[in-house]
C-alpha cells in the first residue's frame, strides 16, 4: 500500500536526534568550524545517543525490512538527517564510523566483518590525478609472499588523520583498468603509510581530510577486501568484480544525500526564526500576486526539499527491502545534492547581512552544504548514472 | 516534526487492487485517450464513441451511494491519484474529460443536501456526465485562490451573486452550474446556478492548451438565488480551502501523468535520432536534460502520493498540498519546455505529441478544480 509516511517510530528516531543535534552539536558548532583540525571530544555523547535510540527502536545490525517498521537503512538515513540538522561537520567529526565501514559491511568477508567490523575505517579512493574517474588510479598492489606491498598518494580522505584504519583502493595492474582495482585495509601504524597533511577547507572543518602516503607499505594477505587475487579475464566476471565495489557508493549515497537533506531543513528553519523577528509568516498556497517575494521563495525551497527527501527514503526504503537501487540513489544524491547548496546560499541571501555574517550559522551552512554535492559522487556523476539508466547506455556511449 | 500519527510502515509499493486499476487505466490511456488527442483537440471535444468508452470506465458510478444508482464505494485518496496519474499518461484533456464531472460528484455526495443530492445525483449514473458545470476559476487574477472572484450578498431568503467564472468545462452542456462565491465575512461556498436562471450570461473561452474539450466563461450579474440553492442548503458551510487543496493534488497527479509521458517520449527519440554520427543522447548535453527530467519526475510522483496519503489520514494536508502543487506547477512546465527542446525543430510541430504536452501543461498552477482526490 503507498505510505510514504513515516510511522510514528521512526517520527521518535527523528525526535531524539533532532534533541540530541541541538543540545549536542549546535552549542559547538562554531567552535570547532573556527578550531579546524581539533579532534572534536564533545562527540562521544552523540555516540551514545544514537547508540541508545537504536536500540530502543530494535533496529538489528542486518537489514530488516520497512515493513517491520525498522528497516536499517531508513532509519539510518533519517537519524543522520537530524544530527546533520545540527552540523555535517561535527557529524562526520564523531568518532568510530566511516565511510570504510560501509565498504567492509559491504564487501567484507565474515573473518573481515568481525575482526575490523566494530573499528573505525576511513575510505581512500581519490587520487591527486584521479578524481571521480576512480578506474583510473595509480596507487599499486603488489603480492609479494603472503603479504601485499601497497606504494601511492591518497587525498581527501575523510577521517584519515582520526581513523583507527583505513580502506585503500589500489590497482593489481593499471594497463588493466578496472578490472584489476581492489580495495585493502592498512591499519594504522602499519610501517610505510604516513599522514603527510590535512586539507584547509571551504566547510566541514570540523571534520579531518587528510593527504595519505604508501611507501612501500606492506600489509597481509587476508586485508585484501572483497574480490580476487588475480585479475579476472572473463569479462563479466571483471566487470562485476568492479561493480562490486561501485555497489558500495549505493549504500552511502542515500546517506549523503540525507545529510543534504538535514542542512538544507537546518537553513530553512533557521531563516524562518530569524525573519520571524521583523515579523514574518509563512503563506503557503498562496499566489504570487498574494505571496512576497520571500514567501514564494521559502515554499518553492521546502518544496524542493521535500521532494529530494522523499526521494532519498525511497532509495533507502528500497535498500531495506532488498531491491537494486543504484538509480534511486543517484537521484536523490543528485536532487538532495543541489538543493542543499541552493536552500542554503539562498538563505544567507534572505537574511542579508546576518546572513552572511558568523553571528548566525547560516554562512556556515551554506559552505558546508557544497562538498555534499561533490563528495561521494558529484553532481554530474549521480547525472550520469542517472541518464545511463534511463537511456539504457553503457559508459562506453554515454561518457 | 510531524503532525500525523501512524503504525503502517514507510511504503512505496502499490496494493494488489492499486495495480489492478493502475493497469487497466494506463492500458485505456494508451490504446484509446492517447490516439484520439490530436482528433478531440481538433474537434475541440472527444468524440462520443470515445465519451462512451470514458463513461462505461465507471469511475463516477463507483462513488455514487447506492441510493442514488451507484455502488457508493468510498474511494481512498492515493487510489484517485494514481487513477489520475494514468489516465493523464494518455491526454491531459480527455483524462479531465472524466476527472472534472468525477470531482463534482464527489463534492455533491459529500457535501450537498438531501434534495440536491436527489436532484443531482441520479443522472451521473444514467445520464449525460456533463449536467453541471463546475465554477471554480477566478477570472481575476489578483484573488486569493481560496476565495472567489463572484461576490455572494445575502438578501432576506434570496443571495445575489455577481461576478465572472472563467474555465468551466463542458459549459455549454450543462443545466447548471456550481459556482464558488466569497461573501462579506470571507467566507467561500458552492451555490448551485441553473443555467436559465436571470443574470446568467455564458460565453466560450478557447485556451492554449487542454483545446480537447470546450470550455465556457460565465457572467453574473446581480443574480439573484434562492438560499436553499447553497451546496448543502442554506446553513451548511464548505471547508472550501481543503477541497481547493484537494484538487490541487489532482491538478498535480494529472501533471505527473503527462510528465511521465514526456520521459517516456524523448528517451526512445534521442536514442535514435542521430546527429555527429552518433545518437543524440551519447551527448551530455542532451542525457543530462533527459536525467533531469526523470528526477523531478520521480520527485513530482513521492510528492503527489505524499499528499494523497496525508489526507487518507484526515489531518490537516494544506501545506503538503500547496508544496507538491508548487512543485508541479514549476518542474512540469520546465519538463514540458525540455520536451520540445529534445525534439529540437521536430518538437515545434504536430508531427509530435511535445507541443501538444507542452502547452497542457502551462495549464498546472494555474487550472483549479480540474480534478480531485
Amino acid at each position: 500500500m503507498i505510505h510514504p509516511l513515516l510511522p510514528d517510530q521512526l517520527q521518535k528516531t527523528q525526535e531524539t536526534m533532532r534533541m540530541a543535534a541541538e543540545f549536542i552539536l549546535r552549542p559547538i558548532s562554531r567552535k570547532y568550524d573556527k578550531a579546524e583540525h581539533e579532534p572534536p571530544i564533545e562527540m562521544e555523547q552523540l555516540n551514545q545517543a544514537a547508540a541508545a535510540q537504536k536500540k530502543e527502536t530494535g533496529v538489528g545490525e542486518d537489514s530488516v525490512k520497512s515493513m517491520d517498521l525498522t528497516g536499517r537503512n531508513l532509519w539510518a538515513v533519517i537519524s543522520l538527517e537530524q544530527m546533520c540538522w545540527g552540523d555535517v561537520g561535527l557529524f562526520l567529526a564523531r568518532p568510530g564510523t566511516g565511510l570504510g565501514n560501509a565498504a567492509i559491511m559491504a564487501v567484507g568477508n565474515k573473518d573481515q566483518k568481525a575482526k575490523w567490523g566494530k573499528r573505525w575505517a576511513a575510505m581512500a579512493i581519490t587520487e591527486p590525478a584521479a578524481g571521480s574517474d576512480s578506474k583510473n588510479i595509480s596507487t599499486t598492489a603488489v603480492l609479494d609472499g603472503d603479504e601485499w606491498v601497497i606504494d601511492g598518494e591518497k587525498i581527501y580522505v575523510t577521517d584519515g588523520d582520526r581513523s583507527d584504519c583505513v580502506v585503500v583502493w589500489a590497482t593489481l595492474n593499471k594497463s588493466m583498468g578496472k578490472t584489476a582495482i581492489r580495495s585493502f585495509l592498512v591499519e594504522k601504524g602499519t610501517p610505510g603509510f604516513t599522514v603527510a597533511r590535512l586539507e584547509k577547507k571551504l566547510g566541514i572543518r570540523a571534520s579531518d581530510t587528510a593527504t595519505l602516503i604508501f611507501d612501500n607499505c606492506r600489509i597481509p594477505r587476508e586485508n585484501l577486501l572483497g574480490g580476487k587475487e588475480e585479475i579476472e579475464t572473463d569479462i563479466d566476471a571483471a566487470k562485476k568484480s568492479f561493480g562490486g565495489a561501485m555497489q558500495t557508493f549505493d549504500n552511502t549515497r542515500p546517506m549523503v544525500a540525507g545529510m543534504a537533506i538535514g542542512l538544507g531543513q537546518a537553513a530553512l528553519d533557521m531563516t524562518r526564526a530569524l525573519l520571524a523577528e521583523e515579523g514574518y509568516e509563512d503563506k503557503f498556497g498562496g499566489s504570487m500576486h498574494q505571496q512576497t517575494a520571500v514567501q514564494y521563495e521559502l515554499e518553492m525551497l521546502e518544496a524542493e526539499l521535500e521532494a529530494a527527501r522523499l526521494l532519498v527514503y525511497k532509495s533507502a526504503w528500497m535498500m531495506d527491502n532488498k531491491m537494486p537501487n543504484s538509480k534511486e540513489a543517484s537521484m536523490g544524491k543528485a536532487k538532495a545534492g543541489r538543493i542543499g547548496n541552493r536552500i542554503s546560499l539562498k538563505c544567507v541571501e534572505i537574511c542579508s547581512m546576518q546572513g552572511f555574517s558568523e553571528e548566525h550559522l547560516l554562512e556556515k551552512f551554506s559552505r558546508d552544504s557544497k562538498i555534499l554535492d561533490i563528495f561521494e559522487g558529484t553532481q554530474q556523476i549521480q547525472q550520469l548514472i542517472v541518464a545511463r539508466q534511463v537511456l539504457g547506455k553503457s559508459s562506453s556511449d554515454l561518457k | 516534526m510531524q503532525d500525523y500519527t501512524t503504525d503502517h510502515p514507510f511504503d512505496i509499493s502499490l496494493s494488489e487492487e492499486q495495480q489492478m486499476t493502475w493497469d487497466m487505466l494506463r492500458k485505456f490511456a494508451e490504446t484509446e485517450l492517447r490516439p484520439n488527442a490530436r482528433d478531440a483537440e481538433n474537434a475541440g471535444k472527444p468524440s462520443e464513441e470515445l465519451l462512451q468508452k470514458i463513461k462505461a470506465l465507471d469511475l463516477i458510478p463507483l462513488i455514487i451511494p447506492e441510493a442514488y444508482g451507484g455502488l457508493g464505494l468510498q474511494q481512498d485518496s492515493v487510489s484517485n491519484a494514481l487513477a489520475l496519474e494514468a489516465l493523464a499518461y494518455g491526454d491531459m484533456s480527455l483524462a479531465m474529460s472524466v476527472s472534472v464531472p468525477l470531482l463534482v460528484a464527489q463534492i455533491i455526495a459529500e457535501h450537498a443536501s438531501e434534495e440536491q443530492k436527489a436532484e443531482f445525483l441520479p443522472e451521473f449514473v444514467n445520464g449525460s456526465m456533463f449536467h453541471i458545470g463546475l465554477g471554480i476559476n477566478n477570472a481575476t487574477f489578483s484573488t486569493d485562490p481560496y476565495q472567489s472572484s463572484v461576490l455572494a450578498e445575502e438578501s432576506g431568503e434570496d443571495i445575489i451573486l455577481n461576478g465572472s467564472k472563467m474555465g468551466i468545462a463542458f459549459g455549454e452542456h450543462a443545466k447548471t452550474y456550481l459556482i464558488s462565491a466569497s461573501d462579506e465575512s470571507g467566507a467561500c461556498d458552492l451555490y448551485f446556478v441553473s443555467k436559465d436562471q436571470k443574470g446568467v450570461e455564458l460565453s466560450k473561452t478557447e485556451y492554449m492548451g487542454l483545446k480537447g474539450m470546450p470550455f465556457s466563461k460565465i457572467n453574473l450579474s446581480n443574480c439573484k438565488i434562492n438560499a436553499s440553492q447553497k451546496l448543502g442548503g442554506h446553513n451548511y458551510s464548505i471547508d472550501f480551502k481543503s477541497l481547493v487543496d484537494s484538487s490541487r493534488i489532482g491538478m498535480s497527479a494529472l501533471a505527473l501523468g503527462v510528465c511521465q509521458a514526456v520521459l517516456d517520449y524523448v528517451v526512445p527519440y534521442t536514442n535514435e535520432r542521430v546527429a555527429f554520427d552518433e545518437p543524440i543522447s551519447n551527448r551530455q548535453s542532451v542525457a543530462f536534460m533527459i536525467a533531469d527530467m526523470a528526477i523531478e519526475t520521480e520527485a513530482l510522483r513521492l510528492m503527489v502520493y505524499k499528499s494523497a496519503a496525508l489526507k487518507d489520514l484526515n489531518v490537516d494536508f494544506h501545506k503538503q498540498a500547496s508544496l507538491t502543487h508548487r512543485f508541479a506547477s514549476h518542474h512540469g512546465m520546465k519538463i514540458g519546455t525540455d520536451g520540445v527542446q529534445l525534439l529540437g525543430g521536430h518538437g515545434f510541430t504536430h508531427e509530435h505529441p511535445v507541443e501538444l504536452w507542452y502547452r497542457n501543461l502551462r495549464a498546472v498552477g494555474i487550472f483549479e478544480a480540474g480534478a480531485g482526490v
